[in-house]
């Protein structure tokens, strides 16, 4: 491939950026608004101002100066959101202890990551991205806009739970040395084992905020003694004193039915909350139990069979469980499924039976609501943020393809933009190849 | 043992090198007619400049400076004297690291996980790792670098950094300050704690504050004694102290721009005083460093990160970036009214690092300020400003004759001066004899291809 | 007396009769009322389709249908062939990271002697999954180093292995090296050197032209010399005498054009797998009269500067071209998924048409079955789709599958599960 080419292909990347200010003014015309949470206009208008949703409605006016999308034939749906992934980070697990609660993935940013522009070919807008599971306790988690060429810093949500990663089963156990040998196995080698320590790390995060609390006591005294000594900072156990606290929620990988009511005993013991299960194919079994401690799933809708605890899960656990009152996402833990999304929401229309709103939830206003971010984004409504993605065909078909990717109305993907470039790259390269010709 | 007693230790027998060995005889010098750039002060079209005793005795135009009788006259026509250039971060003459064993944690219970932590040396010193030989000298002599910073480079915690004057062979006579700065990089190993860079962020922050508590709490029991359980004795964090409550200086070493902006935070949170090295990504934060305020080595090495867009786009995209983008790099800087210094860290070919300082002055540096960026900044950046960094009377003789203008393409170092010494570069490179001198490191004058006395004409 | 005997025997006729009659009855089968897409042919928006035993006996929009044929009535679905998989492990691996469970990757680099249909388990859980979305028949193949074995072709239903094989022996499987994600996928070298595996498999091709001929002649002539039996050459001479097709698995633009020039040298049958820079090199591939099984369309682009979309749009250029392509799966576990790659591809500019022949008829072509299958017309195995939609969409939904014209089961491991524990919250209400 010519070096012109190529070097078409990066501009395209990295300088067809908007033009940035405090959020993006942009109206959308003519499109099927597909609201999500409060219906769909067949015919339909969105304005967005200052990044911010201003009007949902048919025959809007564009303020002066506002670029017009025209949007007729096309789908607009609320920008989809991720919410299991390991994307733009440097790096998913700190594998050199058991349990590193100390560690944050806010650190290790990588705002460079092609993966963020390969969501937005999918319309992906929001990811959260997370420590991975090789760990009980992992890390904290990130929530992420996928804002390309932007820094690292403008990429965080603020106002997203700060999660810690949790993660039972196979990985953390590390099975697959059991099998295959390798280094010495670590501690723990058994689900009993990653239970009780997770336990011995509560209780001793209990002993640390015991500690302090005393410490504060007795300094406020009368008369503090002169040998007064705080206890020692410790960054892990702080992290897990604010689970307890509940300034931090659990996101919990787990797979097996019978791990996660574990789990969920564990969390009461200890008083913490949790948000969803990561994966958990068998949550099919326990709808019961999910529904009634408020407890959510972010899963595959139909990855299974790749492991032993993966052997029993079905294709339409994720509708079975929403219609069983489960608040359920669809995610992609990865980068190139994040692109194809809507697909996988496509597929619980027929792998049991939802309808088209409940399955554009499981990407949009059910992750929303799992991120703490349900206030400003996962649907489409006046005042939240203008996070959009246009479709060419309905987002639940099997034909559909992402056409532009807007976050807080700038427009980040646009593929009639992204293929006009690159046909110009392709003239030039010819031009280039003849003698004489180009540069 | 402690720091302090190792230094001790060091200080007197770099003290009892130079007693006990007899003075090497160096010549003064009268450098005549040539063109000054003291850099500190205006240019000086046609004038002279007289060494002694290894220090800058007088500078001043023809006909206001005298010149002593016993000054050997260099003649200087058409050459531009410099002082001689500073790279404030290499890695050179390092030994092969010795091998670092990760800690097995033998005493905690079946109950409690293997953690092998990283092993740490921040007392660990690179005069003590490092083999200076004249063929490296030789290739710094001849793009005009005269002083390096020498920093160990394995581990979050390498170790210290000592400045050296490249004088010759003997260590203890090459160095300037020892030692200059503790150096930190954001680096890990695979299989021990940590073994991510999230993992080395979360340790560096713990290290810190518990060398604060350690100090506290020591300090405490040192005060009240009786009724206080005794502080266990930790030498980690007895190293780590100074850094973080005397504020002695840390080099931390940036690849991208994110880890500028970890370093940053870091500094930010312990009040610590930073030198941010490498930096070669310094360009994409301008704004964030503007109001940091913080003292920059920036690298001429123009290779983009790994974690840029570019690295990512394969090859070809990699290495557009390093000719056409990276090189603005301290052009940006300088423009945004930042002050830095250049250094070579990254790279070890003399002639490639000659090439790219020369790469950034023609992406729009001012060859003033590059001059400055190789001489007095980096001098005042490292705490050796008084004694180093310009052609000041007083100041150590380490200078360069150019044939031009330093950055010039076809200019060429003619001579160079290192702490008054006399080397001149040879048209190739010739191979000497060794002339052993009894109680001397072995290297001496001899080696350098003139002993001392130039030939008329030169 | 004779009342009984007259009695009884009239009892016996008519239970014979109609345990005769009612085979006869039962041979034949209509599906009535469906619009008919038989792929080769016009539509029938709606129309019969008369089955005999395993064969379709005829179809249209009015056809005479024999007394007492079986009806079942399809009004308001569609009528499709079967899917045919061009590539999967269906039966050769359940748990994809449990060495037990896999049989598709043999250890060694060259194993022409190895048979894929010889490890089919006809009771892997995948099967029923990917039969209840449609797909009626698949190529299962090896792979692995240089020449994984032999591919073979199965329906997907029978309780044993033979039941389950149309044919033992396909196509030889060689596997060309990979390219190295784009993006964010970790960099890795390719594994060799593309001309190197060639001149590899140029001399193996001539070593196994040379042991026929010789084991020829010495048939002939009792004096010559009786090769040696040779275990890998053996299994080359079908590749070579041009009975044995090749599948050869390639990606890169430059080894596409190594695998046709080396393909032409030796005068082999060949067929290309996976391609994915197969775009490139449209009009070469085409010249060559060759024709391409994509691999899984749910990947990352070989290299970034091909564009996000390539592995996307490369199905379409290769159409547009004139190439004949297919879709495959590349699994066991989402071999049900084989739609949603065409489907995947006509977002990215393929025609929809070509896009249902691709998983239809085109690969009943390229492993020489179309005179049997691929599509729905007189005279060709009875295996039919009912869907209550289109067949490439994610919210169509399978009513019945016919292989060889009798109905299958559509319950799978995912019904059963659902089933059992539906109980359970049925139960607590």
């Amino acid at each position: 491939m010519n070096k012109t080419l190529a070097a078409f292909i990066l501009g395209i990347i990295v300088t067809a950026l908007p033009c940035f200010s405090d959020g993006g003014n942009l109206l959308v015309k003519n499109g099927t608004i597909l609201t999500v949470t409060k219906g769909s206009l067949p015919k339909g208008d969105l304005l967005i101002i200052g990044g911010v949703i201003k009007d949902i409605g048919e025959n809007l006016k564009a303020p002066e100066g506002v670029r017009v999308i025209d949007a007729s034939g096309k789908f607009v749906i609320p920008g989809i959101i991720d919410a299991h992934t390991h994307i733009a980070l440097s790096g998913t697990n700190e594998t050199g202890d058991v349990i590193t609660a100390e560690v944050n993935m806010r650190d290790v940013i990588q705002a460079e990551d092609l993966a963020i522009f390969t969501a937005l070919t999918g319309g992906v807008t929001m990811a959260h991205t997370m420590h991975g599971s090789a760990n009980p306790i992992g890390g904290r988690d990130i929530t992420l806009k996928m804002k390309w060429g932007r820094p690292a810093e403008e990429l965080i949500v603020p106002q997203a739970y700060q999660t810690l990663k949790f993660a039972l089963g196979e990985n953390p156990k590390q099975a697959s040395r059991q099998v295959f040998g390798g280094a010495p196995q670590r501690y723990p080698a058994t689900r009993m084992g990653v239970n009780a320590i997770i336990r011995a790390e509560m209780l001793a995060a209990k002993n640390y905020m015991l500690q302090w609390e005393r410490y504060l006591k007795d300094t406020k005294g009368k008369n503090p003694p002169k040998t007064l000594a705080p206890p020692r900072r410790d960054l892990r156990l702080e992290a897990l004193a604010e689970l307890l606290r509940g300034n931090l929620v659990a996101r919990v990988h787990s797979y097996r039915a019978d791990e996660s009511l574990k789990f969920i005993d564990l969390s009461k013991e200890f008083g913490f909350k949790i948000v969803c299960f990561e994966h958990i194919p068998e949550a099919f079994k326990i709808t019961r139990e999910l529904r009634t401690e408020g407890i959510g799933t972010s899963v595959f809708v139909d990855s299974w069979a790749y492991k032993v605890e993966a052997a029993e899960g079905i294709a339409s656990s994720a509708a079975y469980c929403t219609k069983n009152g489960v608040l359920v996402s669809i995610n992609s833990d990865g980068g190139e499924r994040m692109r194809r999304l809507f697909n996988d929401a496509g597929k619980t229309l027929k792998y049991g039976g939802l309808t088209e709103d409940e399955a554009l939830k499981l990407i949009s206003i059910n992750p929303a609501i799992q991120l703490g971010v349900a206030k400003t984004a996962g649907s489409l409504e006046v005042g939240k943020d203008g996070d959009v993605a246009i479709f060419n065909e309905h987002p639940l078909s099997a034909y559909a393809r992402c056409e532009m990717t807007i976050i807080e109305g700038d427009v980040y993907f646009d593929r009639a933009q992204y293929l006009k470039e690159r046909e110009e790259a392709a003239k030039q390269a010819e031009e280039a190849k003849k003698p004489g010709g180009g540069q | 043992m402690s720091t302090l007693k190792k230094m001790s230790a060091l200080m007197f027998g770099l003290w009892a090198c130079a007693a006990l060995s007899p003075a090497e005889f160096l010549p003064a010098y009268a450098l005549v007619n040539c063109r000054i750039v003291p850099v500190t002060s205006p240019v000086i079209k046609k004038g002279i400049i007289i060494i002694r005793d290894g220090l800058i005795e007088s500078i001043g135009m023809v006909g206001n400076i005298k010149i002593p009788e016993d000054a050997e006259v260099i003649e200087a026509q058409g050459l531009t004297a410099y002082p001689g250039l500073i790279s404030a971060h290499t890695n050179l003459f390092l030994e092969a690291p010795k091998d670092q064993q990760p800690g097995f944690d033998e005493e905690r219970a079946p109950s409690r996980p293997l953690a092998e932590k990283a092993v740490q040396k921040p007392d660990l010193q690179a005069f003590e790792l490092i083999k200076p030989n004249r063929s490296t000298i030789d290739g710094y002599h001849r793009i005009g670098i005269t002083t390096v910073l020498v920093a160990p480079e394995a581990g979050i915690f390498a170790g210290q950094s000592v400045l050296l004057n490249l004088n010759g062979e003997n260590p203890g006579a090459m160095v300037v300050k020892i030692p200059v700065a503790l150096q930190v990089n954001f680096v890990s190993e695979r299989n021990s704690y940590p073994s991510s860079l999230m993992g080395t962020v979360a340790f560096l922050r713990q290290s810190f504050l518990d060398a604060q508590y350690y100090s506290s709490y020591r300090s405490q029991f040192a005060r009240v004694q009786k009724g206080m359980k005794r502080p266990e004795y930790d030498p980690f964090l007895e190293d780590i102290i100074p850094y973080v409550i005397e504020k002695k200086p840390l080099i931390i070493t940036c690849s991208n721009q994110e880890d500028i902006k970890r370093a940053l935070r870091l500094r930010e949170e312990f009040n610590l005083n930073v030198l941010l090295s490498g930096a070669n990504e310094a360009w994409r934060v301008v704004d964030l460093l503007k109001k940091a305020q913080v003292p920059l080595l920036v690298s001429v090495d123009f290779r983009p990160p790994a974690s840029s867009l570019y690295s990512q786009e394969g090859e070809q995209e990699k290495k557009k970036a390093e000719k056409d983008i990276y090189p603005a790099n301290p052009q940006v800087l300088a423009k945004a009214g930042l002050k830095f210094a250049l250094t070579s860290f990254g790279l070890t070919d003399p002639a490639a690092i000659q090439k790219n300082i020369r790469e950034a002055v023609k992406a729009g540096l001012p060859q003033e300020e590059a001059l400055k960026a190789l001489t007095i900044v980096p001098a005042q950046f490292l705490g050796v400003d008084s004694i180093l960094g310009s052609l000041e009377p007083g100041k150590i003789a380490n200078l360069v004759l150019a044939t031009g203008e330093i950055f010039g393409d076809k200019t060429e170092v003619d001579k160079v001066f290192v702490d008054g010494k006399l080397f001149v570069m040879e048209k190739k490179p010739a191979e000497k004899e060794t002339i052993k001198r009894p109680s001397d490191g072995g290297a001496t004058n001899a080696e350098f291809g003139v002993a001392g006395f130039p030939k008329p004409g030169q | 007396m004779t009342k009984k005997i007259l009695f009884f025997s009239f009892i016996l006729c008519l239970t014979v009769s109609v345990f005769f009659g009612a085979e006869d009855e039962a041979a034949y089968m209509a599906i009535k009322g469906a619009r008919i897409i038989p792929v080769v042919g016009e539509d029938i928006p709606d129309g019969t389709i008369l089955i005999k035993g395993s064969r379709i006996e005829a179809l249209g929009k009015d056809i005479p249908i024999p007394p007492g044929t079986k009806i079942v009535d399809a009004s308001g679905l569609y009528a499709y062939p079967g899917m045919i998989d061009g590539y999967c492990y269906l039966g050769l691996s359940e748990i994809v990271s449990i060495a037990a469970t896999n049989d598709y990757r043999e250890t060694g680099r060259i194993n022409p002697q190895v048979r894929a249909t010889e490890a089919l388990r006809p009771d892997s859980m995948h099967i029923p999954i990917a039969r209840s979305n449609g797909i009626t028949a698949a190529l299962v193949a090896p792979s692995g180093g240089l020449i994984a074995g032999q591919s073979g072709l199965i329906r997907l239903t029978g309780w044993t292995p033979e039941e389950m094989v149309i044919k033992k022996s396909v196509t030889m499987q060689i596997e060309f090296p990979g390219l190295p994600g784009a993006g964010f996928r970790r960099e890795r070298a390719p594994r060799e050197d593309a001309s190197k595996l060639v001149t590899e498999l140029q001399d193996m091709l001539n070593k196994a032209r040379y042991y026929q001929k010789t084991r020829e002649a010495a048939k002939k002539n009792l004096l010559l010399p009786y090769p040696e039996f040779d275990d890998k050459l053996e299994f080359l001479i079908p590749v070579v005498s041009g009975e044995l097709p090749v599948m050869i698995s390639v990606q890169a633009e430059k080894d596409i054009l190594a695998a046709i020039q080396f393909v032409r040298e030796q005068k082999l049958k060949a067929i290309f797998y996976g391609v994915s820079q197969g775009w490139k090199v449209a009009s070469e591939i085409k010249a060559a009269d060759i024709p391409v099984v994509f691999g899984s369309l749910n990947d990352m682009p070989p290299s970034w500067e091909d564009g996000y979309d390539a592995i996307f749009r490369n199905p379409s250029v290769l159409q547009k071209a004139g190439v004949k392509i297919a879709f495959s799966s590349r699994s066991a576990v989402s071999a049900k998924d084989l739609p949603y790659h065409a489907a995947k591809a006509v977002a990215f500019g393929l025609d929809k048409r070509e896009a249902l022949k691709a998983v239809t008829i085109s690969p009943a072509h390229i492993f020489g079955v179309s005179d049997t299958m691929g599509s729905l017309e007189k005279g060709k195995l009875a295996n039919i789709v009912l869907a209550d939609g289109d067949l490439l969409e994610l919210r169509t939904n399978i009513r019945k599958v016919y292989i060889e014209g009798k109905e299958t089961d559509l319950s799978n491991r995912f019904t059963e599960l659902l089933d059992k524990y539906k109980s359970r919250e049925e139960k607590e209400k």
